[in-house]
């Protein structure tokens, strides 16, 4: 069995749960970036608090909480105090001790008080939010920190044991070329994390970049995004990395079984304004404004935004299409049983096509996508959004 | 009645030689349109006209001039649009006037339609008032134009007014010329009422609206109206002028230009050209009518989505109310579905039909390769028509097929013709003489056939004389010729839509450059595709579509599976905009693309 195989063998009769708690705060927003978030002050935080706590209380929860992951915004922007209430938080609800807790950072917030929070809450990773090496194109980027402060936050989580460490870095970047981010991926290589995230830059609506890109001030260029994927798959290859889903690379053992937990459809708890969650057959996300989301749980309810009923097909059609952007592949013939009544002959005809066109390969009942398919995943999925939900 | 006081006039010209512009300054002048109100090219009401800059239809307008003699005129002017395939609407307008202002643009000079328009007006014995338009640009030459006009339209140098539709030089003695020298109305004196149709449009309140040249007589609302062409009777309920929006008045009189609203719902009981006539004291001969016109072009179009087939239907009836030379009748494809194969004028008329009922009716269509009409004679058997390369039956069975041709006088300068030789060479046709127009012009007579000029004929002319020649043309006789179905397969799988008649020494190159284009328009694809060109079976040429390189975005939003799912959905809502044949998917526009030459 493959190491990041732990959740499949479970996969039918009991799920594995994962908690996902959303800090909506950051310093400043970053021009590229879409995610929920404001700038904090102690009140906001303060609510923040008291409304986690009620949302917490309107939980159903699982015996046990495998994987944790405090996204945001900026987790790390908390004082040392917040992160340990926020870590008591966390084990109040999940039995015992997570597997996996990751939190993210920025260069900036790691301090040596906080990772001295964090390790005594029982956070496992981090995640720092590098972007890049290069002080122009974080300029380019918006982003608050230098790459002396990056490699100083890399230094110290290594000075106080955490292993287990990923770096995000972002590519095809306005004003980057090919050389440019091949000097960031090699520098990222030297400094030798746990794992390595390599995200492609979307423009994200009404962020600065995409106003940008909509003047015509800058431009987007696919083929060059192509070009940097492939050279960004075999680079981290050679260095050691495998590649496990189309952005995410890791060391032998070290891939994040909180995210492996998601795209495997599974359960997660997801917590905080814009959190998203899928347990026990629905679906739903909070809404994205602190102020909104702390109405809703004092009025006992969450989780209300796209709310839907997880159908067996639903479910099976998202495990195709997510599994497929991870480089196992996925198994067909636990979904078959899952779903028995979904049009399986569509997706067999379907895999037959992406195999016949060199996208896919299919062994047994495994299917995978081949480098040039996962190239195309947004692709293939909407090929197979609504065969078997539908 | 008293007529000497109303003057009916039309502009003509070749393409863009400024009737509209003209047209906007003499509304200006006569304060028909206040400034405020004028827009540029102010009688391009359509969008579509606006937009291409080009007239479609013929636009008519009344206009009072106190002219320096004292008296105060009543102008009826009817805009006209110049491109050849819409030369029927000149026609219509020409029965209705006595005069016509013949523009040349002082940069180009007289041109090909610029004759063919001049001619349609002698024809009907209109006086013509040369105009030299756009004297304001540079690259003006009054001299050669003028010379021109003598030597190939023998109208005296002296008679041309020299003008400005931009600079608005000239306007006054435009309308002083047309009151001096059109003479007023005609035929007024016939003693029973007699009124032309030249145009009619339906109104979803009104009914029929039709456009309206009182020869003799009057008429009003309250009167009981005939048409003598089929005899049906109606009731008028309303009678007005183009000013140029509709504006009731209390009469028509003879000599006036205007509109009549009746009971009649079904344009297709108003029929252009007939002759209206009281029915309490009818007239007892027509006026003389129109030359029915017959589509050259047909394609087939068909509803992007097939739940929009009865939206379509309804668009394209409702287009063919206004617009009789656009004809249509159900059809069916294998890779369409159902849809209509419709007949135009030619390929701008085409294009301007489904870019109408794009927008206008909100349906998006796709359309298939466009054919002319052939004559195909079975073994043992009869003739029949086929426009459609479908129904072209088995290769075996036909003894012969003929295809239509077309006579055109193309007027090019002389350091062009041998270039020019070449292209009617290439284009299988044959030139039947040469004239000498002036020192630096000559016309070429040619005999071509017609769905070799369809496609890119007129941009190739131009691109070989730098823009300075020009084209015009009408139907000739069918000829016997040796033509064969070309298929195009799109991954393997042959798409009825696309197939085309063409000439048998002629289909490799034409199914190189189809494959060519259509791999270039087809938006890249998961898939390696190929497109094809076969005839019988035998492909001769193929293309690649492009691969796709990369559709991938990198975030997964954590765990927000509903975000990421809303995406893929936009993403196939977007292709549902294209028309999916086996796996491929097809923009609807394709093959107007395919034919446009850039
Ligand atoms: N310089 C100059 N340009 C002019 C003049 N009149 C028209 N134009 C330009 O010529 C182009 C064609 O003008 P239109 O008035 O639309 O010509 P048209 O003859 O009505 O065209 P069709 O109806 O399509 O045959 C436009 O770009 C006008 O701006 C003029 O007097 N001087
Ligand atoms: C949720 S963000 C939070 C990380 C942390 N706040 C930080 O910025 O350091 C996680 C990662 O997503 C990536 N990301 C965010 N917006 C992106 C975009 N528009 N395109 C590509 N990657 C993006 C960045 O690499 C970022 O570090
Ligand atoms: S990238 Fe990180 S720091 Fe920047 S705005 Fe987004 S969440 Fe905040
Ligand atoms: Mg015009």
């Amino acid at each position: 069995m493959s190491d990041f195989a732990i959740a499949q063998d479970k996969a039918m009769g009991t799920v594995s749960t994962g908690l996902y708690i959303h800090v909506p705060f950051c310093a400043r927003s970053c021009d590229y970036c879409a995610f929920y978030q404001s700038a904090p002050d102690a009140d906001a935080i303060r609510r923040y608090f008291e409304a986690l706590r009620q949302e917490a209380g309107l939980i159903a929860w699982p015996a046990q909480i495998e994987t944790v992951f405090w996204g945001g915004g900026t987790p790390g922007l908390l004082s040392p105090k917040d992160l340990l209430k926020l870590g008591a938080l966390v084990r109040e609800f999940s039995g015992g001790r997570p597997r996996e807790w990751s939190v993210e950072m920025t260069p900036l917030s790691v301090t040596e008080a906080r990772i001295e929070a964090l390790k005594e809450a029982g956070v496992t990773r981090i995640s720092l939010g590098v972007q890049s090496f290069q002080p122009r194109l974080l300029d380019a980027l918006g982003r608050q920190h230098t790459p002396e402060q990056a490699f100083k936050a890399a230094e110290r989580l290594h000075a106080a044991g955490f292993d287990n460490v990923n770096y995000d870095l972002m590519f095809a970047l306005p004003g980057q070329d090919d050389e440019d981010w091949m000097r960031d991926l090699d520098q990222a290589i030297a400094l030798a994390p746990a794992h390595i995230s390599t995200y492609c830059l979307t423009f994200e609506e009404d962020t600065k970049l995409w106003l940008k890109l909509s003047q015509g001030k800058i431009r987007r260029d696919v083929e060059a995004e192509a070009r940097l994927y492939t050279a960004t798959w075999e680079r981290l290859a050679a260095a050691g990395y495998g590649q496990y889903e189309i952005s995410n690379f890791a060391r032998p053992g070290r891939a994040c079984l909180h995210n492996l937990n998601t795209w495997r459809m599974q359960d997660w708890i997801g917590l905080g304004p814009s959190a998203a969650s899928q347990q026990a057959g629905w679906r739903g996300t909070n809404i994205a404004d602190l102020d909104k989301w702390c109405a809703e749980v004092a009025a006992g309810r969450r989780a209300g935004e796209d709310r839907q009923e997880l159908s067996p097909g639903l479910l099976a059609e998202d495990a195709l299409i997510f599994g497929l952007r991870m480089n196992e592949g996925v198994d067909l013939a636990p979904l078959r049983a899952r779903a028995p009544g979904a049009d399986w002959a569509a997706v067999d005809a379907m895999a037959g096509e992406l195999r016949e066109g060199g996208l896919a390969d299919v062994t047994g009942s495994w299917i995978r996508l081949t480098p040039r398919g996962r190239l195309l995943a947004d692709s293939v999925g909407e090929r197979l959004l609504g065969l078997l939900s539908s | 009645m008293d007529v000497s006081l109303t003057r009916n006039f039309c502009i003509i010209a070749h393409v863009d030689h400024g009737k509209t512009t003209l047209s906007d300054r003499l509304l200006e002048f006569t304060n028909t349109v206040s400034q405020r109100v004028l827009t540029e090219q102010h009688l391009d009401s359509m969008d579509l006209e606006k937009e291409r800059g080009i007239t479609i239809k013929m636009h008519p307008v009344s206009m009072t001039y106190p002219a320096k003699d004292g008296k105060v005129y009543k102008l009826n002017l009817m805009d006209t649009p110049g491109h050849v395939d819409f030369s029927y609407e000149v026609s219509r307008s020409l029965a209705a006037c006595e005069g016509a202002l013949l523009l040349i643009d002082a940069a180009q000079g007289v041109e090909a339609q610029t004759v063919a328009n001049a001619h349609l007006a002698f024809g009907q014995k209109l006086k013509v008032i040369p105009v030299i338009n756009k004297i304001d640009l540079p690259s003006a030459n009054l001299e050669l134009c003028t010379k021109q006009l003598e030597d190939i339209l023998t109208i005296p140098g002296e008679e041309a007014i020299l003008a400005s539709g931009k600079s608005g030089i000239g306007i006054e003695d435009i309308l002083e010329a047309v009151i001096a020298r059109v003479p007023p109305p005609r035929d007024w004196q016939y003693p029973q009422t007699r009124i032309l149709v030249f145009d009619s449009f339906y109104d979803s309140y009104r009914g029929v609206i039709i456009h309206a040249r009182v020869f003799s007589g009057a008429i009003k609302a309250g009167d009981g109206m005939l048409l003598m062409g089929n005899g049906i009777k109606s009731e008028v309920k309303e009678v007005g002028i183009f000013t140029p929006k509709m504006e009731p008045c209390p009469m028509l009189e003879a000599g006036d230009v205007g509109y009549l609203v009746s009971n009649i719902k079904s344009t297709e009981d108003v029929k252009i050209g007939d002759t209206i006539t009281l029915s309490q004291k009818p007239a007892k001969d027509m006026l003389e009518g129109y030359k029915e016109v017959h589509p050259m072009v047909y394609c087939g179009l068909y509803p992007l989505e097939t739940q929009d087939y009865e939206k379509l239907k309804y668009a394209i009836a409702r287009l063919r109310l206004n617009d009789s030379a656009f004809v249509y009748q159900q059809e069916s494809s294998v890779a369409l579905g159902f849809g209509f194969r419709c007949g135009f004028l030619g390929l701008l008329h085409m294009e301007v039909m489904q870019e109408r009922i794009r927008r206008e009716y909100d349906v998006e269509i796709i359309s298939t390769y466009p054919s002319v009409v052939y004559k195909v004679k079975v073994h043992g058997g009869t003739e029949f028509d086929v426009d459609n390369p479908v129904n072209l039956p088995d290769p075996s069975s036909i003894e012969m097929i003929s295809e239509p041709t077309i006579k055109a006088s193309i007027h090019i300068p002389n350091e062009f013709l041998g270039d020019m030789l070449s292209l009617v060479m290439e284009k299988r046709g044959t030139c039947d003489h040469t004239d000498t127009l002036d020192a630096t012009r000559v016309m070429l007579t040619c005999t071509l056939p017609l769905n070799e000029i369809l496609v890119d004929f007129n941009d190739r002319l131009k691109s070989i004389t730098r823009g300075y020649g020009s084209m015009d043309y009408e139907l000739g006789e069918y000829r016997p010729s040796d033509l064969v179905k070309m298929d195009i397969m799109v991954n393997g799988d042959p798409v009825d839509a696309f197939s085309s008649i063409v000439h048998r020494t002629k289909a490799e190159g034409q199914g190189r450059q189809l494959c060519e284009k259509l791999a270039d328009i087809i938006p890249p694809q998961m898939f390696k595709i190929a497109v094809q060109a076969a005839i019988g079976g035998k492909i001769i040429a193929r293309d690649n579509v492009r691969e796709m390189r990369k559709d991938v975005t990198a975030k997964c939003y954590g765990g927000d599976i509903s975000r990421k799912r809303k995406l893929l959905d936009k993403q196939k809502e977007g292709k549902k905009k294209m028309k999916l044949i086996g796996k491929v998917s097809i923009p609807p526009d394709a093959f107007i693309k395919v034919l446009k030459n850039d």
